[in-house]
């Protein structure tokens, strides 16, 4: 390939990857040639401002029209802008965390700390936007590596080894099954460009080759399945949760989760929507597929609300919160109605704000107290009552209370599961027994903070970064709450991600 | 029954062999010489596929690099190590190798007599140069990707692996 012809792509629509590029990169060169006493936290400003020029590049993408680079490899289409947004906001509150994270060892690779967040972003955003096998699990596994470290820079803390141990053992086998799909996949259809597999497979009528074509499907959401936390790939969530520094926790279980299902929308509904299977009628792989998914769904919700029940530890609470959570947006997959993708985005806008909320009073409260165990939120209305009232906003909107955002989003997705035509109750009644059963978990916590005598009086200290993030998650979850139409309204110019295939 | 099925079903059994083995043995450097066998028995399946680049490479990093890189862990750590059995439950093991052999017959039921077609024939023609042309044009993207993250795994190997005694003695 010539240079006149590569020049003649259109790279300006790659901006807010390159800006993510060039910081980490600056970043990586700043923090060796920093003096070794240097107060890195500054690093982490800087971070922070890359990550925010990159979101305004992509709002001022959001009007260019959906367009590749280089066969597919990078796409930019509604769907990618969209959760771009998503992921890149996530990653700036996650920043701010990370900045006031002071763990009692201390952290010794802060600038190494700061960075990582930033070359795990890298790889969520390609995620998003690639029409390409090859760049969508390239994008996954620098997702993966990144995090893999992140969880093991408390190096001192016997946790956050075993934390990044047993994350990566678990990551290495998910990968390798959701490769061992992907070469299925490939090897039915010999491309590994999404549209010509669409294409390849829309042709498929062989019986032997549609059986394939299934267990290719199975073996890959089970492999994906790890980067959403939900069953059969849930497991490893409770330990490494716990052990991560909870900057890393709150990035795995927010900005990691939403790239494990940004590929999953992508991967599925490109690839198998178009192929046909036989037997069921409307003779859609994707759609033979569905009771599957709906089971794993099923089992997502039960299994993470009622292991919630019994942790005192509140992140490993947290986790189990986490693995429900995804439950409730798979719940939104296995439907499949056309409002699916519009729907899972607002979820994971409620999601983002309510858990990073959570994670930062959660953060502050465990640095201070060395612990994470519940007891030490007892009383927090006596010591800070600010920390207590938007704790208190947070915990109402996961456990999805009208009047926040959390409620509009589940309502979107429940709403969802009965627009298909057969409706799915049973998926709609397990949805909501199991919000029921979380309600005992969250509203504990609830009382811990508001009505029980505290045995710790000093009152507590919120720092900048936190209190940011605090006010901003707050106030995102009472708007979204009261004026959904916010949302909606900024989704409408992307018209139900038509144009998805294009 | 052709040479060609003779060696796939030798080398296959060799790559089989190889892994059973490796995770029966008990001494390590037993295992790392039972993983050698089934890397170099997978390079022999890639030159039956008519991918001699992918063979070579094969057998370059993975018989060589990575289990050279696999003997001076073990050298340099405590290589005396007996592996442990593990103790799961009788239930534990009977379910997972039920589980295992479903896995196995859902693919053969899959796989047997399936019918491709015709086969490719020009698979072979200077295969290395394909790959080297698909790489630097087609793949331009990914392959930068992947040069962060090598990047990125090298800062973590070096943070994480790091002696940090030597800094208190300072």
């Amino acid at each position: 390939m010539k240079w006149e012809t590569l020049v003649q792509y259109k790279w300006g629509m790659m901006t807010p990857e390159f800006i993510i590029l060039g910081v980490a990169t600056i970043l990586s060169l700043i923090d060796l040639f920093m003096p070794r006493g240097k107060d890195r936290r500054l690093l982490a400003w800087f971070a922070f401002v890359g990550v925010a020029i990159a979101f305004v590049s992509v709002i001022g993408l959001l009007p260019a029209k959906t367009a590749s680079i280089l066969y597919d490899t990078f796409r930019l289409d509604a769907f990618a802008k969209a959760f771009k947004l998503l992921l890149l906001a996530g990653a700036a509150l996650v920043l701010l965390l990370a900045l006031d994270y002071k763990p009692k060892e201390g952290i010794k690779y802060r600038g190494e700390f700061y960075y990582l967040f930033l070359t795990a972003l890298l790889g969520a955003m390609m995620m998003t936007s690639s029409g390409d096998l090859i760049t969508l699990f390239v994008g996954l596994e620098l997702l993966s590596v990144s995090s893999y470290i992140l969880a093991g820079l408390r190096k001192t803390y016997r946790l956050s080894n075993e934390s990044a141990m047993k994350y990566v053992i678990n990551g290495g086998i998910s990968t390798a099954m959701t490769l061992f799909g992907m070469s299925y996949v490939f090897g039915l259809t010999g491309s590994t460009n999404l549209k010509k597999i669409a294409v390849q497979l829309s042709t498929l009528t062989d019986g032997g080759q549609q059986y394939l074509l299934a267990l290719a499907f199975l073996i890959l959401f089970v492999g994906l399945s790890f980067k959403l936390a939900s069953v059969p790939f849930h497991m490893w969530a409770p330990d490494v949760y716990q052990g991560a520094p909870t900057p890393v926790t709150a990035f795995l279980s927010v900005v990691s989760k939403t790239a494990g299902f940004v590929i999953v929308l992508r991967l599925f509904i490109t690839i198998f929507a178009a192929a046909p299977s036989h037997g069921k009628d409307p003779s859609s792989m994707l759609l033979s597929m569905q009771d599957y998914i709906a089971f794993l769904a099923g089992a997502t919700m039960i299994i993470g609300n009622t292991i919630a029940l019994k942790q005192r530890n509140v992140k490993r609470l947290f986790a189990y919160s986490s693995i429900a959570h995804a439950g409730y947006v798979l719940v939104g997959f296995a439907a499949m109605s056309w409002v699916m993708v519009d729907s899972i985005w607002f979820y994971f806008v409620a999601y983002l704000l309510m858990n990073l909320g959570a994670f930062a009073i959660l953060q502050v409260i465990s640095d201070q107290s060395g612990s994470e165990d519940i007891s030490h939120f007892a009383g927090l209305y006596k010591r800070n009552p600010f920390m207590a009232m938007t704790m208190g906003i947070f915990l109402l909107s996961l456990a999805g209370i009208p009047g926040t955002a959390g409620f509009i989003g589940k309502v979107n997705i429940f709403l969802g599961a009965f627009m298909t035509e057969p409706a799915h109750y049973v998926l709609a009644a397990i949805m909501i027994a199991t919000t029921v059963v979380s309600y005992v978990y969250y509203f504990g916590l609830f009382t811990q903070i508001f009505f029980r005598a505290t045995a710790e009086h000093e009152p507590i200290k919120l720092p900048l970064g936190v209190t940011i993030v605090v006010i901003v998650c707050a106030v995102g979850t009472i708007l979204f709450g009261i004026i959904p139409s916010l949302a909606y309204n900024f989704l409408d110019q992307f018209q139900h991600f038509g144009d998805f295939l294009q | 029954m052709s040479g060609e099925y003779l060696a796939f079903l030798g080398l296959a059994l060799v790559a089989i062999a190889g892994g059973v083995m490796m995770l029966n043995l008990t001494k390590v450097v037993h295992m790392v010489v039972a993983l050698v066998f089934t890397f170099v028995s997978i390079a022999g399946l890639y030159v039956l596929l008519s991918a001699e680049f992918v063979a070579a490479v094969q057998v370059l990093i993975y018989s060589g690099a990575i289990t050279i890189i696999m003997l001076f862990g073990i050298m340099l750590t405590r290589h005396q190590d007996e592996e442990e059995t593990t103790t799961g439950g009788f239930w534990r093991k009977a379910l997972t190798a039920l589980a295992v052999f479903a896995f196995g017959i859902a693919v053969y039921i899959g796989i047997y007599r399936l019918d491709f077609g015709e086969q490719a024939t020009h698979l072979h023609e200077k295969n290395t140069e394909q790959i080297g042309v698909a790489l630097y044009s087609k793949y331009i993207i990914p392959f930068e990707i992947t040069s962060v993250i090598l990047l990125v795994a090298l800062v973590g190997a070096i943070v994480l692996a790091k002696k940090e005694d030597e800094e208190a003695q300072k």
